[in-house]
């Protein structure tokens, strides 16, 4: 009798202890994360700006809205032009960069490549963006002096419409490529060794080994890398606001920008939480079925 | 004994109390109200000249009224727009802001702003266009210090025109457009040097509403909508788009960059920009260059050079201040007019009252000013725009949109008033002034 209740003690004090660890976490969840996000979705059904003394419930209007106005309908297909550039080339190119850096033997050069990779990472967002707009600049940018000496056009790398988005795509590349290449390398060092050894002796080919080994070894990863980086692009704003502002005619006016052009500048905030649900509910879907596809059954 | 010695403890403090209390009193009443110690809280953006002469003002107001301090607080334009919505929106604006006009229409028809006691005097002695968006259902909630306007005047360089041989300045549209055409300079597809720039983020929508008011229409219903589809705006439009499609004279690659019009003028590489006489300011300290002219921008019409304009920078006072007196009190201080002529000297801008603008002081000391005095008279303020930046990116969009034909004349125009009017509804129906 005494055992149990000892047992029931102590499962009480368990409880007390989860209870009590978990709930600030969880206020802070509530308070910063739901709450916001709950009152975000109710002020897209109401004409809100905090500037204004009354704000009406005008039901789907700003919904509605939505797709009569040309600039969202435009940066809904920028947002997602710039994830399907960016996101693909960014996954590829970190997971090539990453198994490259990863066969290096020498420690040195190994982590010296790491680090170069992921300096720009370090660097704030929009003080990145306004070094590449210098860059950028059509008379004496960088890019265009080094075309010039080559003998070749310059381009109008931020004004030129079909040219703008590609700008930004590389400029994110850039800034962005190191976070991915230290988990991908994370992921391969965590790979046991030994695998690869017994492939060895079974003769597989390197082809093979990346195929049937390394990828779906790498699945956990990439799950992760996968999820975090399109919820990030998608999401995506300081360099298109500072690098070109949604222009040259709208081709680089993402959903972000939107929103913040919606709220801030035009005092719109009714109409930008429409256009911020919209964005949550795209993100939700995508995030979703990449887990759903992505979940894997296997552990070592 | 006891007892005593907790009755003496208590006689002691109630005494001590009193006297606490009595001291307080005595000194508020016995100090005159207007000598009391304030502490005014003062916004601006951060506009170099702007700052130079607003810190003047303090320490000038120092010597005069040494019981009031301001605390002089200035922020990047960008952040100073987010910060002073963020301030009014949650009841914590400082006691006085300098605004530009036409955001205070938004702020003060949702009683954010206070009225100006001078309503009359303000009347007399200002343009009416520099007082437009300053006034919401015929009281004026601000007091502008300069006359924003980004038409009438034009940057020239006249060694251009001369190594030319054209004749200069330009007197007529025509004569404008031609000599625009001699002085662009190509390198293949490419302009070198634009023949006359007018692609800004500004200067777009002022010329286009300046060139309807030149064919002596109006973009304004009697409702307080635009309309945009007239044929004076259809021929507008048309011609501002010739100035990129036929004539050639400029190109859409330098909008949105993040350098201004004005800059790349200064720089060599335009030779002619339309833009306010305000840039005269950054080309004099900035680019320390002087060989440059503010020259008349001709009518495209017979009729003269009308031109909208917006209200410009100006103060005003928080409805919620607790020290509203003492704050108008200094905004009357500075905009007194030594105070004001000091102001549109320093800054390079054009000055809202009318006496400042007639002092030959004022030319005397900014003579490459004088196109933009003697087109004042042309000036009639932009109208009731509700959300200005909006209106203007309407017009900034769809004018790309037309120079690129990607759309014509008339539906780039159409997209422009439908989606303007459904703006204006929306600012309609909400946010009437609470008093």
């Amino acid at each position: 009798m005494s055992k149990v209740l000892t047992l029931y003690r102590q499962y009480r004090l368990d409880r007390r202890f989860i209870f009590l660890s978990l709930t600030p976490i969880l206020l802070l969840f509530l308070i910063f994360s739901i709450a916001p996000i709950v009152w975000g979705i109710i002020l897209g059904f109401y004409q809100y700006s905090a500037l204004y003394q009354e704000s009406p419930f005008i039901w789907f209007d700003n919904f509605t809205n939505l797709l009569k106005d040309e600039v969202f309908v435009k940066s809904f297909w920028n947002t997602f032009k710039f994830v399907g550039i960016a996101f693909p080339i960014n996954i590829v190119a970190t997971l090539i960069l990453s198994l490259g850096i990863n066969k290096i033997r020498s420690t040195f050069w190994r982590n010296t490549l790491r680090t170069m990779f992921f300096l720009p990472t370090i660097a704030p967002l929009s003080g990145s963006a306004i070094i590449w707009s210098t860059m950028y600049k059509n008379d004496g940018g960088l890019f265009n002096m080094i075309l010039e000496r080559l003998g070749l056009d310059t381009v109008p790398w931020l004004s030129d419409p079909s040219i703008a988005m590609w700008s930004v795509v590389l400029m994110t590349l850039w800034a962005d490529i190191g976070f991915n290449i230290v988990i991908f390398m994370a992921g391969l060092d965590s790979i046991p060794v030994q695998f690869y050894e017994a492939a060895r002796l079974d003769g597989a080919s390197r082809y093979v080994v990346f195929w049937k080994m390394t990828l779906p070894l790498l699945q956990r990863t990439t799950l992760f890398v996968t999820v975090m980086t399109l919820i990030s692009y998608f999401q995506m704003f300081p360099q298109f606001q500072v690098m070109t502002n949604g222009e040259p005619q709208n081709a680089t006016m993402v959903l972000a920008l939107n929103i913040y052009s919606n709220a801030f500048q035009y005092n719109n905030m009714g109409y930008a939480s429409a256009m911020a649900t919209v964005l949550l509910l795209i993100i939700m879907v995508i995030t979703l079925a990449q887990i759903r596809l992505g979940r894997s059954k296997w552990e070592y | 004994m006891e007892h005593l010695k907790r009755l003496r403890f208590v006689m002691v403090a109630f005494v001590l109390a009193c006297m606490v209390v009595s001291g307080c009193s005595s000194s508020s009443k016995s100090e005159d109200p207007g000598s009391a110690k304030v502490t005014l809280v003062w916004w601006t953006h951060d506009n170099p000249s702007f700052v130079a002469a607003n810190k003047k003002r303090i320490e000038e107001y120092k010597k005069i009224k040494p019981n009031v301090t301001i605390n002089y607080q200035y922020f990047p334009y960008d952040a100073f727009i987010q910060k002073a919505k963020a301030a009014y929106a949650g009841n914590n604006a400082p006691d006085i802001a300098q605004l530009f006009g036409t955001w205070v229409t938004d702020y003060a028809k949702n009683g954010h702003l206070a009225t100006a006691p001078n309503q009359e005097e303000l009347k007399k002695n200002y343009f009416e266009a520099a007082l437009g968006a300053y006034t919401v259902d015929d009281q004026i909630y601000g007091i502008p210090q300069e006359y924003n306007l980004e038409n009438g005047g034009v940057l020239a360089h006249p060694k251009m025109f001369q190594a030319k041989g054209l004749s200069y300045p330009p007197k007529t549209y025509a004569e404008l457009v031609d000599a625009a055409k001699q002085l662009t300079v190509r390198d293949g597809n490419k302009i070198k040097v634009k023949g006359f720039d007018f692609v800004s983020g500004d200067n777009i929508f002022f010329t286009f509403m300046s060139f309807i008011l030149q064919q002596n229409a109006d973009y304004w219903t009697n409702d307080g909508h635009v309309n945009l589809t007239s044929p004076e705006a259809v021929t507008a439009m048309t011609k501002m788009k010739e100035l990129v499609t036929i004539d050639k004279v400029t190109d859409l690659t330098r909008f949105g960059d993040n350098l201004d019009s004005s800059d790349y003028f200064f720089k060599g590489s335009s030779a002619m920009t339309i833009r306010g006489p305000w840039t005269i300011a950054n080309g004099v300290n900035t680019y320390k260059v002087d060989d440059f002219d503010y020259i008349p921008m001709p009518s495209l019409t017979d009729s003269p050079p009308y031109f909208a304009a917006e209200s410009g920078w100006g103060e005003v006072v928080a409805a919620k201040s607790k020290h509203k007196q003492e704050a108008w009190d200094f905004v009357n201080y500075m905009n007194g007019k030594e105070q004001a002529l000091d102001f549109n000297v320093t800054t390079f801008t054009v000055p809202a009252r009318k006496d400042v603008a007639v002092d030959p002081a004022y030319l005397q000391k900014l003579p490459k000013l004088k196109t933009s005095i003697d087109v004042l008279k042309y000036g009639k303020w932009v109208g009731p725009v509700q959300d200005r930046d909006f209106f203007v990116k309407q017009v900034n969009d769809n004018f790309q949109l037309i120079a690129s034909d990607k759309i014509s004349v008339q539906d780039g125009l159409k997209k422009i008033e439908k989606s303007v009017n459904e703006m204006i509804d929306q600012h309609l129906s909400v946010g009437k002034k609470s008093s």
